[in-house]
């Protein structure tokens, strides 16, 4: 046995320090929250108002730029129609938004903080650690008092979704920048462009299918975390999952099941697509 | 030589089963005794009480399986899980379906006098001078009232804020069900999204977090509870209960025009039947084990104070009670828990 004397706990300051902020400072978090929630009603508004078949095209148009491929083209449309079929549509809106929301806001952390790693040695001395903690921590350490701060529902769930999907993110964003070939930097520097040129003009072009497969992998990684979201009360596939599987309704579980692994395919092939260097244009 | 040691075997095999034979018990056969391992506080307490009695007084070897209700009921039907230590009688399909093709069966009362219903913080009607709250509705008191537009948007939802939020049972647990039949019932389907909050932990921390805050809020909760001993909660009235109007409420395919209030309960060890056959001397202690309510409240708000978890407060209710708890259990076993303990 472990000697007792040597028990020390932090668990009684923590709890403490939790009710102090929830007491003194839940209006604060409040009105981030309602910041937060604006945008996202916003885009859940559109994609919810939106008519359906004009969600299906718009994602078959974005199939098709991304990679000049009919048959995968016509495959996004008749898997977004069996989840139409599946009476999931609703769901899968919602749930889109939530994605959309968590990846805008972690391509806006993600991509600087990546390029700052890949930058200054001693920023991704820091970050890199920072990220396996935030990758390894069980989600519903943070997700309780993320809910008691930001109230229940859909922007607890955007928080602990992005804290879980934005490592890959920056960690392939530093990867990339560190990986484009020192010479053609060097050929920069010496044409006389400016570091931010350099980045702008020829690190970030050359990175970039490096952090797109970064993007592809927060957004993979996002839509694992929809069931878990559903467990404070976020709407969309995640609860139809929860409910089915909770009530031992094992069928409807997996239908909504379908639906994520349908939307996961799709979001991965467009994003794929996106992220593979152009040959012919 | 050889036939001598199996004609040894054999007879010290008879006589190690002779005693066994004569006081067969479900432990003494080197069954293991699983509990379900019930999520919310009270179910917690009371199943690490039994445990605890069975394990120090019975000799037996327990195991706590943890899942939601309705996983846990399927696995007392299945004798995967031998009790259920709170189960509400009646309350859910699996468990109702189970016991009427006798797979199961209620033994004793856990506690008497258990209740649930709606509820809002009591500063909402009466508000609490001591932290500066005003009554934001000194006048509610019932369900009918929660139509009334003022009060709807008392309780809005930020998600959808034309409409107030009513926080219900996570999906999953068999008030879940009913609460949306009565939101149905009452008329408030449309002034009112029906939040489900995921799990427990949630709904408990989102009520913390409103009271701790002073918000008004809308909720689905029961009692005993750590919660209803903390916090001072107001129950709404609802229309007195009735048989046809209840079975209206569970049933999910009907069409939900009326509701009313939430039967008074029945809660009782929820059993295995093959299992209540094997081990009676396990049955006789469960039919006698009735914790006073107050006494379930007490052990809870302890756990609460003092932070600790339901298996420290279960010790403190063993060292201290033993007067409530020496009546369920043979003189000898008594004995052994008190050892057990010191």
């Amino acid at each position: 046995m472990f000697p007792e004397s040597l028990n020390f706990s932090i668990r009684k300051p923590i709890n403490h320090f939790v009710d102090m902020l929830v007491t003194n400072y839940g209006s604060t978090f409040r009105a981030i929250s309602d910041a937060i929630l604006q945008v996202l009603l916003l885009i859940e508004g559109v994609l919810r108002g939106t008519p359906w078949w004009v969600v299906i095209i718009a994602f078959m148009v974005l199939a098709w730029l991304g990679t000049r491929r009919v048959v995968l083209t016509i495959g996004v449309g008749i898997m977004l129609l069996v989840v139409g079929m599946l009476g999931l549509w609703d769901q899968t809106m919602q749930t889109l938004a939530l994605m959309t929301m968590a990846t805008l806001i972690s391509v806006v952390i993600g991509i600087p903080l990546g390029i700052l790693a890949a930058k200054f040695r001693s920023v991704q001395r820091i970050i890199l650690p920072v990220l396996d903690v935030m990758q390894t921590m069980p989600s519903f350490v943070y997700l309780i008092p993320a809910l008691m701060l930001f109230g229940l529902g859909k922007v607890p769930a955007v928080l602990a979704t992005i804290i879980y999907a934005v490592p890959p993110l920056i960690r392939l964003t530093d990867l990339g920048i560190r990986q484009v070939d020192h010479e053609v930097v060097e050929a920069s520097t010496a044409f006389g462009g400016s570091p931010m040129r350099i980045l702008f003009g020829t690190e970030l072009p050359l990175a970039m299918p490096t952090i797109m497969a970064g993007l592809n992998q927060t957004i993979m990684m996002a839509l694992s975390m929809v069931v878990v979201a559903s467990m404070i009360g976020a709407r969309g596939l995640g609860e139809t999952v929860l409910n089915g599987i909770q009530t031992l309704d094992v069928g409807k579980g997996l239908e909504a099941g379908i639906g994520i692994v349908i939307l996961a395919i799709v979001l991965d092939r467009i994003t794929q697509g996106f992220g593979k260097p152009r040959r012919f244009k | 030589m050889k036939t001598n040691t199996l004609a040894t075997m054999v007879f010290t095999g008879c006589l190690a089963g002779l005693p066994m034979a004569a006081q067969a018990s479900y432990c003494g056969d080197g069954n293991t005794l699983t509990f379900a391992g019930i999520g919310w506080e009270s179910g917690d307490f009371i199943t690490k009480v039994m445990e605890t009695i069975f394990a120090k007084g019975y000799d037996c070897k327990t195991d706590t399986i943890t899942g939601n209700s309705i996983t846990l009921e399927n696995a007392v039907a299945t004798n995967d899980v031998q009790i259920f230590a709170e189960e509400w009688i009646g309350r859910s399909d699996i468990w109702n379906k189970a016991e009427s093709e006798g797979k199961v069966q209620a033994i004793g009362d856990t506690f008497a006098g258990a209740s649930e219903g709606w509820f809002v913080p009591t500063y909402v009607v009466k508000g609490d001078e001591a932290r500066g709250i005003k009554p934001v509705a000194p006048d509610l008191k019932s369900v009918d009232q929660l139509k009334d537009p003022a009060i709807v948007s008392l309780f809005s939802d930020p998600e959808e804020p034309s409409k107030g939020r009513f926080l219900n049972c996570p999906s999953g647990w068999t008030c879940e069900g009913v609460s949306t039949a009565k939101l149905e019932g009452y008329g408030l389907g449309d002034s009112y999204t029906n939040f489900r909050p995921g799990t427990g932990t949630a709904l408990d921390a989102a009520i913390s977090s409103a009271y701790k805050q002073g918000q008004p809020i809308l909720f689905y909760y029961w009692s005993p509870t750590a919660i209803m001993g903390k916090y001072a909660l107001t129950q709404l009235e609802e229309p007195a209960y009735s048989d046809a109007c209840w079975a209206n409420l569970t049933d999910p395919a009907a069409k939900h025009e009326a509701a009313c209030a939430f039967p008074s309960v029945k809660v009782a060890y929820g059993v295995n039947s093959e299992f209540a056959k094997a081990a009676p001397e396990i049955i006789e202690v469960l039919a006698k084990a009735t914790f006073p309510l107050d006494q379930v409240n007490a052990s809870l708000a302890y756990m609460v104070d003092n932070e600790v978890d339901a298996a420290k407060a279960a010790e403190v209710f063993l060292k201290e009670k033993a007067d409530i708890w020496g009546a369920w259990v043979s003189p000898e076993a008594k004995d052994k828990i008190s050892a057990s303990l010191n």
